[in-house]
Order: structure tokens, then C-alpha cells, then sequence
């Protein structure tokens, strides 16, 4: 076996060109991958137990993996932790009458006004590092909310039990763990009665008036922006928009339109796409051999009109290219890709309000959502293939051949080329010597 | 008389009235008086409308990723953004980097802006509070910005770097799956535990933002002020519709006062640097292919239709041959059709470019009014086998085209992975 040892050495501009895609690559996904690590550590907390005064417990963020993990704090973190443990042991000292007397108060009767302003009022604890945070642990953080917990802050957006003044109380303790809780060890947990979960009183949970007027003016208002969108930009509006736009063309020394970056890109897209299909139409009506004169006949056909396609794909290409450089082209734009009238003009997505997207369960949700994660993985892979082929294939082609590191290279490229990088091929040589 | 000077009063009271409007509905609400500052192509207001056209052109600089460049750099990104859009007047392109001079031709430019399509209503898109759940946004997959990272690497690299780096990105797209896959489950019990709790009867559910915000007073806070903010600026953009007119009106005469001092550049052809990368490169080589196809093409029909031609000359030319004729035709004209129809398939776009907002149907409730989630699974396992297919096609052409290179080699045998 050859090749497998070798290595291949990239020229510089090259690598620099693939490995910056490359990385571009990777640093978008890195990028949703945090995003959704964001909503993920928001919606596990809403399942654990709520505890409206307890803090929720930081959990590091997922940074580059290959940096190291967050539990390892460095030297200055653990400095910075210590001072800070210091700190909140003596406030609990401090504090230990006012939080016994206030602990009575922190019962969160859900509908009780004082109750709730107080609890939330709890500032968090800001420590200096999240490391440090989860290190202390929940003793000491909660010294620190009951020392705050008598500011006056946010009435209104107090929870309201609906109907009833029904008082959350979890009787059992264990009841109290739904599906979704985790890390929250029973010993941190201070009172029974505070607690509940989603699963259990989720049903009961009422938006604060100020917020649902916010939000149904909201939908309101941007209802009416689509609407006016269409019927209500009077006439005379529009024509001294478009006279305005022709002024300021024509002073600047061009009467055509300039098609922009976005529609240049999308048309190249399809006429690529035009391309390819027709290229591979030809070649199957050129390896079909025809048996009647019929069969001939429409061969004949299919050639010619593929003939006037490809040079209507050579018109609009001229037409484009001549659009761009500025010289006034023969031909009008008149076709357009779909989705460009939407990016340049934006004439065409007019309604701005959301629309209701409805799911049944969760594996419908699954589906869909998995779906669009692939299809823009998929964009992406095909994105970086181009990439590769144009700065890979060249290089085979110039390379001495037979020597181990070309054996190397093309060992590599029909892995990345033709496997998705997932399997490789195996050179031999069939020496004659042996 | 009188009649009229209230109109001519009116109306201007009307101008200062749409420029306070359009200053409330913009991004960071610039003073109005910048505006009119900025007809007497006054030096001070330039710096404030370079950082609002910076924030206009570019979704990125809402997140301060880009408010924190420098003046050169905005006025940089600001006209290569432009150039992009295809803003014809080259005198602002033309401005050196970081002058403050020329505010009356940025005014210009953010006319021209409002003019070509609803800026205002896409700008607010942008930034819109977010209360109801999503699908992933992925478009930051296949996009990355402009702002793509540059590699220092300036000796040869070895290509196993490359492989590692593919190796790495197929796992983290498992992983983002994965994780996707759990925010899903969550997302649904959460809706689940929380239904009927909505005053909106359509909804029915709460959002995890609407339920963060019960959880988290702060939280609720902030996003009752975001979203107040954004109806003030909702209320400005509607009442600048309402009054736009006079401000066009206004603009015709800046336009005036600007046109004989900078005579217009005459027919250069600037090719500006973004098409010509990314699009032209692209698009002349298409060129290139398609010419050598339509050569092809060319030498195989011109004899074909030659021998046919003779041949045609000796059969006979009845009713029945020339129907028999007219429809193969017109068999051919239709699968033409349709293969032209084919590559507009592809290029449409996946999903519905509207914002959504998820609801889970209660089970046994009747259908609801809206986009149903099966309808859109559809269209997009339609878009992934599309795109399979072109990815697969990529493979099995460089596939051929090492064959080709290997096949040159005597003495070598390439064992292919099982699966070929």
C-alpha cells in the first residue's frame, strides 16, 4: 500500500483560502450551536421546579470546545471565588436575623401582591465568574436574596393564579421534581412550599396585563403596517417616489437600472443550474440511439430546442454582464429569479405579521425543525465541495504524479470530494518486480 | 387668498411633522434637525448619517459588532454596501474614506434607500421583539458574512489540517441536531403544560419567552420595554406613511440644489468589487460552459438535420405524416418546458420568508387557520432531495474526473470504499 503515510503540503495561498472557509464554516455553526444552547438553558429552567426567588443556576456557556471546559477556573477565578465566599459567608452572619424574620414573607402565595414584589425584587448575585457562581453552591447565594428581598421592584408583573386565589403549595417535596429537572440536588432546595413545576400549575400562569395590552397593540400595529403596505401608499406617494428615484438616475449619468450584488449572484445560481441540467439532457439524448424515424425525429427536435435554450442562457448572461459594467444593454432584465425581487425590491413579502405555523406533536416538530437544520447544512456542504474542487483538482492536475505525495493528495481529495470525508480509497501498486 | 396661505402653511408644518416621523421609526432615532442640516450639505450632521447608514445597510451592525469601527471603516462598509445595492450616484463612492464632508449626498443615498422598498418596515423586521417560538434561523449557516474570518497562515499547510477541520464540522452539525432535537421535545412539553393560558384564543399556549417572563420578573421588564419601544417606533412608521409625500416632495428640490454642482460622471464602467467577485466570476464561467455546450450541440444537430432533410425529400408528405409531425413537436416542446421549469425549482426558497410563530394544535381540535406543519415538511424534504441530488452530482463528477487522473497511472490500483 502507497500513500497512506505521506503527507501533502498545501501551497500557502491555497490553504489559506480553505482553511478560512473552512473556519467560516465551523464559526456558523459554532454560532448556532450557542444560540441554541441559549434557548435550551432557558426552557430546561422553566421545567425544573420554579422557585421564583431562587436565582437560576448559571450553566457555562458552550464556547470553542476545543477550548477547556469551563470547570477548570483558572488561577485568578479561584482568587476572585474565594474573596467572594468570604464575603457571602459574613453576610449571612449578618443577616441571619432579618432572613428569619423575612422567611415567613417568602411563602410565594402566588396572588399575593407584597409577597411576590418582594421576592422578585431579589437581586442576582452577580459573581465574577460562573464558575464561581456554581461553586459556592445554594447555601450562601440564598443569604444574599433574603438580604435584598425587601426592595420594592416590578409590581406589575406579579404571577396571577387564574379564577381563584388558589395558593401554589406543593405539599410533597418529591412531587415537586417534573421531568425536566436536573441538577438541583434536594439539599439546595429550602421550603417545600415554594415550589412547583410547569407540568403541575403550568395551566394557571397568567400574562401580566401591561404586557398582553403591549403585545396585542403590537400585533395591531404591525397588522396595519401590512395593510397599508398595499392600499393605503396613495398614489401620488408612489409617483413622486419613482420621479424622484428617475431624477437622481438620470443625474448620475446612467438611465438603466443597475441590477445589485444579490440578484447578479441568484441569476448566476440558476443559469449554473441551467447549465448543468442541460448538459446532462444532452448527453442522454446523444447516448440514445434511435431506432425509427420517429425516434430520430424527436431527437433532432429535443437537439435543436436545447440549442435555442443554451443561447437563451448566453443572452441573459450577456445582458447581465452587460447591466453591471454600466453599458446600456440591448436586451431588458425581463426575467427574474424568484426569490431576488424579494431581497431587492421587497415589494413582494408585504405581510409583516407573523403567521401561525401549527404542529401536532413533538415528533412533527422534530421533523420539521431537523429538516431545516439539514437543508442548511446541506447548502453549506455543497458550498464547501465547490470550494474544494476548484482549489483541489487543479492541483492533482499539476503535480507530478505517481509519487507518494500525490498518491496522498488524491487519496484525500476523493475522500473530501466524493465520500463527504467519511471513507477512503486504498492505492496499490501492482509492482511487476514482485 | 387666505384659503391657500393655510395650505402653504400646512404644508410646512407637514415637513417638519414626516421628518420627526421617519427620525422616531428609524434605527436610534437621529435628531430631525439633522436632516435638514444635511440639505445645506452642513459638515456636522455627515458623521450621524454615515453611522445610520451604516446601521441600515447592515443587519450585523445592530448587534454593535460594526458601530464600533472606525469612521474610515463605516464609510467603507457604508459605500461597498451601496455599490452593492447598485446606488447610481458614484460622487458619494468617490468620497475619501472618513470625510466628514458631504452629508447632502448621504441624504441622498438614505433617500434613495426608502425609496427603492419598505426600509422601514424591513428594518423593524430585523429587530422585532421576539415573543412567540421559532424554527432554528439557519440563515447564518449559509451566509457568513462579510466579515469572514481571514487565516494567517502564510506557509504551506498540510492537507490532513483540512480533513480535521471537515471532520470537525460534520460533528458539529451532528451535534446542532442533536441539540435541536431537544430543544423540540422541551419546546413542545412546554407548550403542552401551558395550554390555555394565552389571552389570545388563536394562540392558546404560551411562548417560552411569555413563560421566561413569569419566571424571571426581570425579564418580563425588559421585554415589556422592548416591546413598547418597538410600538413607538411602529406608530412612527405608520405616521410617516401618512405623510411621506411632502418629504419626496422636499427631496426633488435637494435634489435640485445638489445636481448642477457635482456634474455627473459620465458612463465609466465601474464594475463594483462585490458583483464582480462573487456573481460575475460566477456567471462567466457559466459562460464559458455554456458556449462550449452550445458548440457541441451545434456540430452533432447541423448534420443531423442535414441527413434528415435527404431523407425527408424521398417520403411521401400526406395529412398523416405532417399531424404525426406537429405532435412529436409538440411532446418535445413540453419536455422542454418542463426541464426549464426544473432549475427554477431549486432556487425557490425553502420556507416561507414570513415570520412565523409555533403553535401546537390541540389533539382532536378542529384545524386552525394558519401554515400546517406537514404542509411545510413537504417543501422542505422536497428542497433536501433537490439538494442531495446536486450534492451527489458534484460527487460523481469528481469522482470521474479522478478516475480519468488514475486511469493515466499504469501500475496502480485504486481499491474503492465498499459501497461502489
Amino acid at each position: 500500500m502507497l500513500g497512506v503515510k505521506a503527507s501533502y503540503l498545501l501551497p500557502a495561498d491555497c490553504a489559506q483560502r480553505l482553511v478560512a472557509e473552512l473556519q467560516g464554516a465551523l464559526d456558523s455553526c459554532a454560532d448556532q450551536q450557542r444560540q441554541l444552547e441559549r434557548s435550551l438553558r432557558v426552557s430546561r429552567r422553566l421545567l425544573q421546579v420554579w422557585e421564583p426567588t431562587r436565582t437560576p443556576s448559571p450553566v457555562p456557556e458552550t464556547k470553542e470546545e476545543d477550548s477547556s471546559p469551563a470547570c477548570t477556573p483558572s488561577s485568578q477565578d479561584l482568587e476572585e471565588l474565594e474573596l467572594l465566599t468570604q464575603a457571602l459567608e459574613k453576610a449571612v452572619r449578618v443577616r441571619k436575623g432579618v432572613s428569619n424574620a423575612g422567611q415567613r414573607d417568602r411563602t410565594p402565595s402566588l396572588t399575593s401582591k407584597a409577597t411576590t414584589s418582594g421576592t422578585t425584587a431579589s437581586a442576582h448575585p452577580q459573581a465574577p465568574s460562573r464558575t464561581g457562581s456554581r461553586a459556592l453552591g445554594a447555601r450562601p447565594t440564598k443569604g444574599i436574596r433574603r438580604a435584598t428581598a425587601s426592595a420594592k421592584d416590578y409590581p406589575e408583573c406579579r404571577l396571577q393564579t387564574r379564577g381563584d386565589k388558589t395558593q401554589v403549595r406543593t405539599q410533597d417535596q418529591a412531587a415537586g421534581y417534573g421531568p425536566g429537572l436536573r441538577d438541583q440536588a434536594p439539599s439546595s432546595v429550602g421550603h417545600a412550599t415554594e415550589l412547583f413545576t410547569l407540568k403541575e400549575k403550568g395551566t394557571l400562569l397568567q400574562l401580566p396585563v401591561a404586557f398582553r395590552k403591549a403585545a396585542s397593540r403590537n400585533s395591531r400595529l404591525w397588522a396595519q403596517l401590512s395593510s397599508t403596505q398595499t392600499n393605503d401608499s396613495t398614489d401620488a406617494t408612489r409617483a413622486t417616489k419613482t420621479q424622484f428615484l428617475h431624477k437622481l438616475q438620470m443625474a448620475s449619468g446612467c438611465s438603466s437600472h443597475r441590477p445589485c450584488a444579490t440578484e447578479v449572484e441568484a441569476h448566476a445560481q440558476s443559469l449554473r443550474k441551467a447549465c448543468t441540467l442541460l448538459r446532462r439532457h444532452v448527453q442522454k439524448e446523444l447516448a440514445a440511439a434511435p431506432t425509427d424515424w420517429m425516434q430520430e425525429y424527436r431527437c433532432l427536435l429535443t437537439l435543436e430546442g436545447l440549442q435555442t435554450i443554451v443561447g437563451q442562457c448566453l443572452h441573459r448572461i450577456q445582458a447581465l454582464q452587460a447591466a453591471v459594467t454600466e453599458q446600456p444593454p440591448g436586451v431588458c432584465l425581463a426575467e427574474k429569479p424568484t426569490q431576488v425581487s424579494s431581497v431587492c425590491e421587497g415589494e413582494v413579502d408585504s405581510s409583516w405579521s407573523p403567521e401561525l405555523l401549527l404542529y401536532s406533536n413533538t415528533k412533527e416538530l422534530q421533523t420539521l425543525a431537523t429538516l431545516k437544520l439539514r437543508v442548511a447544512m446541506l447548502e453549506q456542504q455543497i458550498h464547501l465541495e465547490k470550494v474544494l474542487m476548484a482549489e483541489l483538482l487543479p492541483l492533482i492536475n499539476t503535480q507530478e504524479p505517481g509519487r507518494p505525495p500525490w498518491l496522498a493528495l488524491c487519496r484525500v481529495t476523493y475522500s473530501l470530494l466524493c465520500e463527504g470525508g467519511e471513507q477512503f480509497l486504498t492505492v496499490l501498486r501492482d509492482d511487476p518486480a514482485d | 387668498m387666505g384659503r391657500r396661505r393655510s395650505r402653504v402653511e400646512g404644508a410646512a408644518r407637514a415637513l417638519p411633522e414626516a421628518v420627526a416621523a421617519l427620525s422616531r421609526s428609524l434605527p436610534a432615532g437621529p435628531s430631525p434637525e439633522i436632516f435638514r442640516r444635511a440639505k445645506f450639505d452642513r459638515p456636522e450632521a455627515a458623521p450621524v448619517l454615515w453611522q445610520l447608514l451604516l446601521r441600515v445597510l447592515s443587519p450585523l451592525a445592530a448587534n454593535n459588532t460594526w458601530t464600533d469601527l472606525a469612521p474610515e471603516a463605516q464609510a467603507r462598509v457604508v459605500k461597498s454596501a451601496l455599490g452593492s445595492r447598485g446606488y447610481p450616484r458614484s460622487v458619494l463612492l468617490q468620497f475619501p474614506d472618513g470625510s466628514s464632508q458631504g452629508s447632502r449626498e448621504l441624504l441622498l443615498a438614505l433617500s434613495w434607500l426608502l425609496a427603492q422598498g419598505p426600509l422601514l418596515e424591513q428594518l423593524l423586521a430585523q429587530t422585532r421583539v421576539q415573543v412567540g417560538d421559532q424554527l432554528p434561523q439557519c440563515e447564518a449557516l449559509t451566509s457568513p458574512g462579510p466579515l469572514a474570518c481571514l487565516v494567517a497562515t502564510k506557509s504551506p499547510v498540510d492537507l490532513r489540517l483540512v480533513e480535521w477541520l471537515m471532520g470537525k464540522l460534520r460533528f458539529r452539525w451532528r451535534c446542532l441536531i442533536l441539540s435541536q432535537r431537544e430543544q423540540c421535545t422541551l419546546l413542545s412539553k412546554i407548550h403542552l403544560y401551558t395550554q390555555g393560558c394565552h389571552s389570545q384564543q388563536s394562540l392558546g399556549h404560551l411562548s417560552v419567552a411569555e413563560t421566561e417572563m413569569l419566571r424571571d420578573p426581570e425579564s418580563s421588564q425588559q421585554l415589556l420595554h422592548a416591546l413598547e419601544s418597538e410600538n413607538a417606533r411602529l406608530e412612527a412608521a405608520l405616521e410617516w406613511r401618512r405623510c411621506e409625500l411632502v418629504f419626496w416632495q422636499w427631496m426633488d428640490t435637494v435634489l435640485d440644489a445638489c445636481s448642477p454642482e457635482t456634474p455627473a460622471v459620465t458612463s465609466q464602467p465601474t464594475a463594483l468589487p462585490m458583483i464582480s467577485e462573487g456573481g460575475l466570476g460566477e456567471l462567466e464561467s457559466v459562460r464559458q460552459e455554456l458556449l462550449a455546450l452550445q458548440e457541441e450541440l451545434r456540430e452533432v444537430a447541423e448534420p443531423r438535420r442535414a441527413a434528415w432533410e435527404s431523407r425527408v425529400g424521398g417520403l411521401g408528405q400526406g395529412p398523416e405524416w405532417s399531424n404525426s409531425r406537429k405532435a412529436l413537436r409538440e411532446v418535445v416542446e413540453r419536455e422542454l418546458a418542463d426541464l426549464q421549469g426544473s432549475w427554477k425549482l431549486c432556487s425557490t426558497p425553502a420556507q416561507p420568508q414570513r415570520p412565523h410563530r409555533l403553535v401546537r394544535s390541540k389533539d382532536g381540535a378542529p384545524r386552525r387557520q394558519g401554515l400546517q406543519a406537514a404542509e411545510v415538511i413537504r417543501t422542505l424534504s422536497a428542497k433536501e432531495d433537490c439538494l442531495k441530488k446536486a450534492l451527489h452530482q458534484l460527487q460523481c463528477q469528481c469522482q470521474q474526473e479522478l478516475a480519468r487522473l488514475a486511469g493515466t497511472l499504469p501500475g496502480l490500483i485504486w481499491v474503492l470504499p465498499p459501497g461502489h
